[in-house]
């Protein structure tokens, strides 16, 4: 019952939208997609949504190909927020149940119970045009659900929203994960994948450059990371001397260094203690997404990341 | 295309919003209530000008003076004036009111006229060498305008009639009409005498039908182009697109929008035949006189459901256009330059139709009568001001159906490329292009 995306391939005009992507997300699971602008993370949910035609692949749900699955499959959260300005809340909410085959007695029923579990009761004889950007999220992603879809694809849903928004989307998607819903999301957040996340994709370009399960990700670049903090040296200037060490942040806390591969972390602690320091805090952790976005992203072609040098004038 | 099933019940559910959301809308309230105020007032205007005419009833006094005036010179006089039928309408408004007084003092009538009772004093004398008779006009009424006119038009001819009675005639005699049979070339005795008011009366009454059709494809059709361009615009295209195929889309769309359409037409015909009903009675109330009779010369049963089919299907062909046409837009502010070329179309055909009526035998225009997007017009004319056989009328009919369910494919599948390609306007080739790929 998995949804697996087999070698998508989608060309725009010059734009090679999405390479040979293949994918599985396992029933139940929240998943993942990062990427930079671009990278082919909304096209590959509309090819999924069969909403585009790729040129070539397949997507199927549970052994079904998606142009014989009905609509009601899926919920989506565009990344656009649309809604019609005009039509007061209830009626806009009944009106996208009802073409997902939802009965309007039953969908105006489910649509009070989100909005009294949003704390947004009085909204429903409101028009959208006087919600605030938060709050049309929320009848977005009340939207997306009302049809009790199975798989919930979600396109940047934390954009621009603020700290108790989020906090609120996220407790609402992690209640659909409980009622047994397939999540896929897409971010550049990875604060938030790492929290909510099962497993991810990046996406470069088109092209898939890791996937899989998120500790597996984490692990599976082989870099090692070391934080270390002792008293009266913030700096701690003679880490970047020892072999095999590299340091990747200075901060106030504590000071955080990449060991290579082959070399032991341990050795950091052991030649803290050979030089006397009182060790305020130290610490072996996995290289955290972001880290291992820039490394894979920002491999692949470091020029277009950087702006360009000034030009300078005579 | 997985669209062509289950086009029910979703594209109904498309359909009804965009009726409410046109029809609940501010701008649709006002505008059809405008319209229909403005029809209404127009059927009135015969009634208007009547008023305008009959409250100023211009009062005359005439005193005859002279000897052996004809016996029905007051019967002339009042003809010249009051326009023909007043002894049989004694009801109906008269604009001049005529006091006549056989012998009298010039003086005391002189008087009277001083008091204000009378616009204009009309002596009648007869001059004792030529035997004519000699009027003299008193009024401070303008020598050239209409009233002053009409009493000189009202003199001359009461002098003919004086004249002709002093030669032994009469002018009722003299202008009696000859003994003159009209018949039609065809000498089969069936087929009916055709008279200009008649063809000027079914000229003015297509020409009428043909602006409805051509107002209505135009401003409802670019209804349509505007909500698709909303959707588009507010992004709520993405959301619906997961709910509902293009095709449900289109056909909501192309309904809903074409109902409130007609909803506001039928409301606007329906303040102009209550108007027009309405002419006799409100004349009667505000006048006391029988009203003048209503404009529906030429409009007969077969004209009638001529319209109804070409109106529908015409309205049809035109809206999936402009669907598809709006699809290809981001911005509402960007439909009026998409769907110029279609504006463009849809002037050939009104212009070729105002030309065919003058011409509607020349082959061009029969030809033009079977083309689709020209013959909602052009067949509409012949129907009604030419003679059309059946089957002519049923095969433009089922060339236009040809061409709607073509249209339905082209509009289905550049919408469906359209809605989700945001930017700029684009392209013929772009969406040509993108047609070929979607679903």
């Amino acid at each position: 019952m998995s949804l697996v995306i087999d070698s998508i391939t989608k060309r725009f005009g010059d734009v090679l939208a999405l390479d040979a992507v293949s994918l599985e997300i396992k029933p139940g699971e929240v998943f993942g997609f990062l990427g930079a602008n671009g990278a082919g993370k909304t096209t590959a949910m509309r090819v999924v949504l069969d909403i585009l035609r790729p040129d070539s692949g397949t997507v199927t749900w549970g052994g079904r190909s998606n142009r014989d699955l009905p609509h009601e499959t899926w919920g989506y959260l565009p990344e656009e927020r649309g809604l019609y300005a005009k039509m007061k809340v209830l009626d806009q909410l009944v009106f996208f149940a009802k073409l997902h085959g939802v009965k309007p007695k039953a969908a105006e029923r489910e649509t009070r119970d989100w909005l009294d579990r949003f704390r947004i009761p009085e909204y429903a004889d409101r028009r959208a045009e006087q919600l605030s950007k938060g709050n049309q999220q929320k009848i977005q992603f009340i939207a997306a659900i009302l049809h009790d879809p199975q798989v919930l694809l979600m396109d940047e849903p934390f954009t621009g929203l603020d700290p108790i928004n989020v906090a609120l989307l996220k407790e609402a998607f992690l209640e659909m994960k409980d009622r047994g819903k397939t999540l896929i999301f897409s971010t550049h957040q990875m604060e938030t994948v790492e929290e909510l996340c099962e497993a991810i994709a990046i996406l470069d370009r088109g092209r898939v450059v890791v996937g899989g399960n998120l500790r597996d990700v984490r692990r599976s670049s082989g870099r090692q990371v070391v934080r270390l903090a002792v008293e009266g040296d913030p700096e701690i200037g003679w880490l970047a001397t020892l072999d095999g060490v590299r340091v990747t942040r200075r901060g106030q806390d504590y000071t955080e260094a990449e060991v290579a591969k082959g070399f032991d972390p341990e050795m950091v602690l052991q030649a803290a203690l050979a030089r006397h320091c009182k060790i305020l805090h130290f610490e072996i952790a996995d290289p955290s997404l972001e880290e291992i976005f820039i490394e894979q992203v920002g491999q692949m072609d470091t020029s277009e990341r950087t702006l360009a040098p000034k030009a300078v004038y005579a | 295309m997985s669209g062509w099933r289950n086009l029910f019940p979703n594209a109904w559910y498309v359909a009804v919003r965009e009726y409410r959301s046109r029809a609940t809308s501010r701008s649709f309230l006002i505008g059809t209530l405008i319209l229909a105020v403005v029809a209404f007032a127009a059927t009135q205007l015969p009634v208007l000008i009547d008023v305008a005419e009959g409250t100023s009833q211009t009062r005359v006094e005439i005193l005859a003076t002279a000897s052996g005036l004809p016996s029905d010179a007051l019967t002339v006089v009042d003809q010249v004036l009051n326009g023909s039928g007043t002894a049989a309408d004694s009801s109906s408004h008269k604009p001049y009111a005529l006091s006549w007084f056989v012998g009298g003092d010039p003086a005391s009538a002189q008087s009277t006229l001083e008091t204000g009772k009378f616009d204009a004093l009309l002596i009648i004398d007869r001059d004792p060498t030529s035997r004519d008779l000699a009027f003299i006009l008193r009024t401070d009424m303008p020598s050239d305008g209409r009233q002053a006119q009409m009493i000189t038009s009202a003199t001359r001819m009461l002098a003919i009639e004086d004249g002709l009675v002093r030669a032994g005639t009469s002018t009722a005699s003299v202008l009696a009409p000859t003994n003159l049979k009209v018949l039609p070339v065809s000498s089969s005795g069936t087929a009916a005498v055709h008279s200009i008011s008649q063809e000027v009366s079914s000229t003015l009454l297509s020409t009428g039908l043909i602006v409805l059709i051509f107002m209505a494809i135009i401003t409802y059709g670019t209804w349509v182009a505007m909500s698709v361009a909303e959707e588009k615009g507010s992004r709520v295209m993405e959301l619906m697109l997961n709910a509902t195929t293009p095709l449900q889309m289109l056909a909501g769309k192309v309904i809903g929008n074409g109902a409130a359409g007609l909803t506001q037409y039928g409301i606007i015909l329906g303040a102009i035949v209550v108007g027009l009903v309405a002419q006799g009675p409100i004349h009667q109330a505000v006048l006391s006189g029988s009203g003048t009779s209503g404009a529906f010369g030429g409009l007969n049963a077969p004209v009638l459901a001529a319209f109804v089919v070409l109106f529908a299907l015409g309205f049809l062909l035109y809206s999936l256009l402009y669907a598809a046409l709006g699809s290809m837009v981001s911005r509402q502010e960007d439909v009026q330059s998409a769907t110029s070329p279609l504006m463009m179309l849809i002037m050939i055909g009104y212009f070729m139709s105002i030309f065919g009526l003058q011409a509607i035998d020349e082959t061009w225009v029969r030809i033009a009568s079977f083309i689709p997007f020209f013959s909602p017009y052009l067949m509409l004319a012949r129907v009604s001001v030419g003679h059309v056989e059946v089957w002519e009328f049923g095969l433009a009919v089922v060339f236009l159906l040809v061409a709607i369910a073509i249209a339905l494919v082209v509009a289905a599948r550049i919408y469906s490329a359209g809605v989700l390609l945001y930017g700029q306007r684009v392209g013929f080739r772009q969406i040509l292009k993108a047609a070929r790929v979607s679903r």
